[in-house]
């Protein structure tokens, strides 16, 4: 029963961000439950089918680079390559599960699935954060609890369904997988990306206006610099989250390791199954470490102290 | 054959689907949130047991679900074991990071006073702690319900129940007059489950969440 463990508070009164007083209790903000905007992480993205959590916590990570943080996860996912080669050398593979990985097939979903990925988050990224921008002016502000709306039965919407849909209506096709990815990611890195820009000191929006900075002028010098953590987080929740959907690409002609996936499935050939799903998980997690690398290189300096 | 006319031809099959979907997500999100609250429990006072574990789980949520199903399938065989398991695993989660993030942001000195009066460890957790927790806790209970709607479709492919038949079999019989109907019916059908369970959440919150503590 030793308190030992309990994280440093800060001083009454003073919360930090995510956190209100209530009667001197100290309370977390509830992400409302009427509130959208604050159901979706800015750093972890939902498997494939899923919706990102709520962040609810902000500082629990140092932001340092450090050597655990550097080493540990490439050691493991290499580690676990490795097995699953060894393994795959000493399987006894029959005719039909050869077929599936013949003729360099693993390569070729592997570059499919990275592929998919990337070309998607791009464009998740140049939809997403001009969006939110915009509906975080004044003028357009009114419409944001409508888009808000729209996106949060988006959410509720299962992926596959809503590819299956893509495919019937475009065809067959990369297209289809593309626009199905693309549309899932959006959301929920439009919504992180509109509550970081509401969530910006407004003192200091006032201040740069007050010293006769145009609209444009805080935008681009007070408003964008101190939301880049926060588009650094949505590239990360889209990159996760796209990694994710990808592998359901393969159910609309799209590719990528869900080939492996579903055909060691239906063949009932567990060596594919095992292959594509290790492949999957092990590019998953590397994604997120390139993406959480990035995130801690290329935040301003000045905001070191905190999101 | 129009959406309409299809619904009302397939009624039972729909139904039973729904069913099934709802029970899935509904058991599976119990169970999940008895282990998630006790890891939450067990593990929140101690610095380095809560960071692993709110690390593991974000580890385990960039894990993409038709991946995690493949690797359970060599385990459990294929049916509802798989579907069960990534289910519950999936559902942690969210209820495990919020819940030791809850937990640890209670005020000390409310433990402490509470401690002054004589309440026990117990006591202490039920009726002052797990209570000022809740309403994260919730909100992770409402986000890996929201998930799991989308992954109970997915499993579907490795013979789970539910409505993600209805889209699979849409999906395998593209092309054919009642392709659109059925995948609409199964996209729509869980949408529409979605939405009463977040109804019920928010229902639940204005129930359970304490007056003194409601923003």
């Amino acid at each position: 029963m030793t308190w030992r463990g309990q994280p440093r508070r800060p001083p009454r009164g003073e919360r930090p961000a995510g956190e209100h007083e209530v009667r001197g209790v100290a309370f977390r903000d509830l992400g409302g439950l009427d509130d959208p905007a604050l159901d979706h992480g800015d750093r972890t993205g939902g498997p494939g089918g899923g919706r990102p959590p709520d962040d609810t916590d902000a500082a629990d990570h140092s932001r340092r680079l450090t050597w655990p943080k550097l080493t540990v996860l490439p050691v493991i996912v290499f580690a676990v390559l490795f097995a699953t080669w060894l393994w795959f050398q000493g399987a006894d593979l029959d005719s039909i599960a050869r077929n599936s990985i013949a003729g360099g097939n693993v390569w070729l979903r592997l570059r499919q699935h990275i592929v998919l990925t990337v070309v998607s988050t791009f464009f998740v990224l140049i939809i997403a954060i001009p969006l939110g921008i915009l509906l975080t002016r004044r003028r357009v502000r009114r419409a944001a609890p409508v888009v808000m709306a729209v996106a949060n039965i988006g959410q509720a919407t299962p992926a596959i369904g809503l590819l299956a849909l893509l495919v019937i209506w475009m065809g067959i096709g990369m297209r289809a997988a593309l626009v199905g990815i693309v549309i899932y990611a959006v959301l929920p890195v439009l919504a992180n990306t509109m509550a970081g820009l509401r969530a910006i000191d407004p003192t200091l929006v006032e201040a740069a206006r007050g010293i006769g900075m145009s609209a444009l002028g805080v935008l681009g010098r007070v408003e964008l610099p101190l939301a880049v953590p926060l588009i650094l987080a949505g590239v990360r929740t889209a990159l996760v989250l796209n990694v994710g959907t990808a592998t359901l690409a393969y159910f609309g002609g799209g590719g990528g390791l869900g080939d492996l996936i579903a055909s060691g499935i239906t063949n009932q050939r567990m060596s594919v199954l095992v292959l594509g799903s290790v492949l999957t998980v092990a590019l998953a997690l590397v994604v997120d470490w390139l993406a959480s690398l990035a995130e801690i290189l290329l935040r301003p300096r000045g905001l070191e102290g905190g999101g | 054959m129009s959406f309409w006319r299809y619904v009302g031809n397939r009624h039972d099959q729909l139904l039973a689907d729904t069913y099934q979907h709802a029970s899935a997500v509904f058991q599976c999100m119990v169970v999940a949130t008895l282990i998630g609250v006790t890891i939450g429990v067990l593990t929140y006072r101690s610095e380095w047991a809560g960071d692993l574990a709110v690390t593991a789980t974000a580890t385990l949520l960039t894990i993409p679900s038709l991946a995690l199903i493949g690797l359970l399938i060599p385990l459990t065989g294929l049916g509802v074991a798989p579907t069960v398991t990534a289910l519950v695993l999936y559902g942690l989660l969210p209820i495990v990071r919020n819940a030791i993030v809850g937990l640890r942001g209670v005020d000390p000195s409310l433990v402490d006073a509470a401690k002054g009066i004589g309440m026990s460890r117990l006591a202490r957790l039920f009726r002052v702690e797990l209570p000022l927790a809740w309403p994260p806790i919730l909100t992770g209970i409402r986000v890996a319900t929201q998930m799991l709607m989308g992954i109970a479709a997915i499993a579907a492919y490795a013979s789970g129940p539910g409505l993600g038949n209805e889209i699979f079999r849409g999906i395998s019989s593209l092309g054919s007059a009642n392709a659109l109907n059925q995948v609409l019916a199964g996209t729509l059908g869980i949408v529409v489950l979605a939405l009463l369970f977040d109804a019920a959440y928010v229902l639940i919150g204005r129930l359970t969440i304490p007056r003194g503590i409601r923003a």
